[in-house]
């Protein structure tokens, strides 16, 4: 009996649906990319410093403060920031670090259309329709406008 | 005299120093969070520095991530409880942070699981879709009762929260019978219309298992209670997702468990970005966290082999209703 090399599976066992194996292999490398930049990212901010002020951030995360209280006092700012802030911080290290973050919560996003599409090609027209419905619930929420209509 | 001996005979196996280990471990973690909320600043705040809180919540997090999935619960369920119960940090912050790592944890285990077939991709994108919805719903209810209701919103949450961990907890325990591969003699036919049956190959048994699912529409409601549940409170779901899939739907323990798995991951993308783009997320205390469970993850499947799940099952059930309870005193307490 024949197997497949990485996952031991027989050649000729029932493959697995081209849509889920798009789905997987492109939320786990885009996952992995987004994690090792946050980690770099953070590794920076504790070595230097970065938008938001970190022994204050400490400080007031052990204190119980509310995300609003958090950046007015350690960012300085006057209202919570709304959307993708981290875009126009990339160059500092906590903005980098939640760039990672933002890119591995998008990574279940873009797999989700990279499955739509696999889902397309084998003709599976309900299955196309389940698959955009989440893909288009994800990328309005990844873009803000479901949480800004709010 | 017999506990004694008892004492003495179970002294000898290796299961007993496992759950001891495991038992000492868990008193660390609270110990370590406890010393850490007690060493706070005349201002209110810790006096530890960024960066040993930094490998402090990168430790409790590895720990978390080891004991929750040899408990054979997702990272999430135990994380925030936990956080919410014995740590003074926000809720509304826990629950952002405990959605995001959840969902770490379940993509990376995405891709072997759908490389194998052992994850239903019809399966996912059937439940998928009212999980997200209601995901979405769930965290922009969460945002909504934060703003309007204030200290009697975090209470309320916390109270509910506290009660749904006491009840995950009693599921656990008292949740019935999960058959390996269950029996259809017949299925309903929306269900039989949507096509859900697959194969696939079942590497402990050597051969193509293939099966059916059966009462679709039941499952339907209850994803969408899965996915209110899971964005408001910042839980991963998959104390609920298997045995919907198994036990109400039918699909093998295996195959509920993998998709499961993966759904988790659709449905808490959903709920996150709400909480990301309310900047709830902050790196200092996500970064730490996502690692440490996914190192706890990875280091769970050497520790399988020698350690059974079971006993360490009723350690889950203990801390979590430790944590139930303690959240529902909170949550009273701050009425």
């Amino acid at each position: 009996m024949e197997v497949e090399k990485e996952t031991g599976i027989p050649k000729d066992a029932p493959q697995p649906p081209l849509a889920g194996v798009v789905y997987g292999e492109i939320a786990y490398w885009i996952l992995l990319i987004g994690m090792v930049i946050a980690a770099v990212g953070l590794i920076i901010y504790l070595v230097s410093d970065g938008y938001v002020a970190q022994d204050c951030l400490l400080d007031k995360l052990w204190d119980g403060q509310s995300a609003e209280t958090i950046w007015e006092d350690c960012a300085g700012q006057t209202e919570i920031p709304e959307g993708h802030w981290y875009l126009e911080k990339l160059s500092k290290a906590d903005g980098l670090a939640m760039g990672g973050i933002a890119l591995g919560c998008l990574a279940a996003v873009v797999g989700m259309w990279g499955a739509a599409i696999a889902m397309f090609r084998d003709r599976q027209k309900l299955y196309v329709a389940f698959a955009l419905i989440i893909a288009v619930v994800l990328t309005l929420s990844a873009l803000g406008i479901i949480a800004l209509e709010h | 005299m017999t506990i004694w001996q008892g004492f003495c005979k179970s002294a000898g196996s290796p299961r007993f120093w496992a759950i001891t280990l495991i038992i000492v471990t868990l008193l660390v973690i609270g110990t370590g969070i406890a010393d850490a909320a007690e060493e706070t600043t005349d201002t209110g705040g810790t006096s530890l520095s960024p960066i040993a809180f930094f490998f402090l919540f990168l430790f409790i997090s590895i720990i978390i991530g080891m004991v929750a999935v040899l408990g054979g619960v997702g990272g999430g369920v135990v994380f925030t409880p936990l956080m919410m119960g014995f740590t003074p940090i926000d809720s509304y912050i826990i629950r952002a942070t405990g959605l995001f790592v959840a969902l770490c944890g379940s993509l990376v285990a995405a891709r072997p699981f759908l490389r194998r077939g052992l994850a239903n991709v019809k399966l996912l994108f059937f439940a998928g879709v009212p999980y997200a919805i209601f995901a979405v719903v769930g965290a922009l209810l969460a945002e909504h009762m934060k703003n309007s209701m204030g200290d009697s919103g975090e209470a309320i949450i916390r109270l509910v929260l506290g009660l749904l961990v006491v009840g995950i907890a009693g599921l656990i325990l008292f949740g019935g019978k999960r058959a390996e591969y269950p029996e259809i003699k017949s299925t309903d036919s929306f269900t039989e219309r949507l096509g859900l049956a697959m194969s696939y190959w079942e590497q402990s048994i050597g051969k193509v298992v293939s099966y059916k699912v059966k009462r679709a529409p039941i499952g339907i409601g209850l994803f969408c209670g899965t996915g209110l549940i899971s964005g408001l409170f910042g839980l991963g779901a998959g104390w609920a997702m298997v045995p919907i899939f198994n036990m109400v739907m039918l699909a093998p323990l295996k195959v509920a468990a993998a998709s499961s798995k993966v759904l988790i991951g659709v449905g808490d993308t959903a709920a996150v970005w709400p909480y990301i783009m309310k900047s709830g997320i902050f790196v200092l205390f996500a970064v730490p966290c996502m690692i440490g469970l996914v190192i706890g993850t990875m280091i769970r499947a050497r520790m399988l082999i020698k350690i059974k799940a079971g006993f360490v099952r009723y350690l889950i059930i203990a801390l979590m209703l430790f944590s139930g309870i303690k959240l529902i005193i909170d949550g009273i307490a701050k009425f």
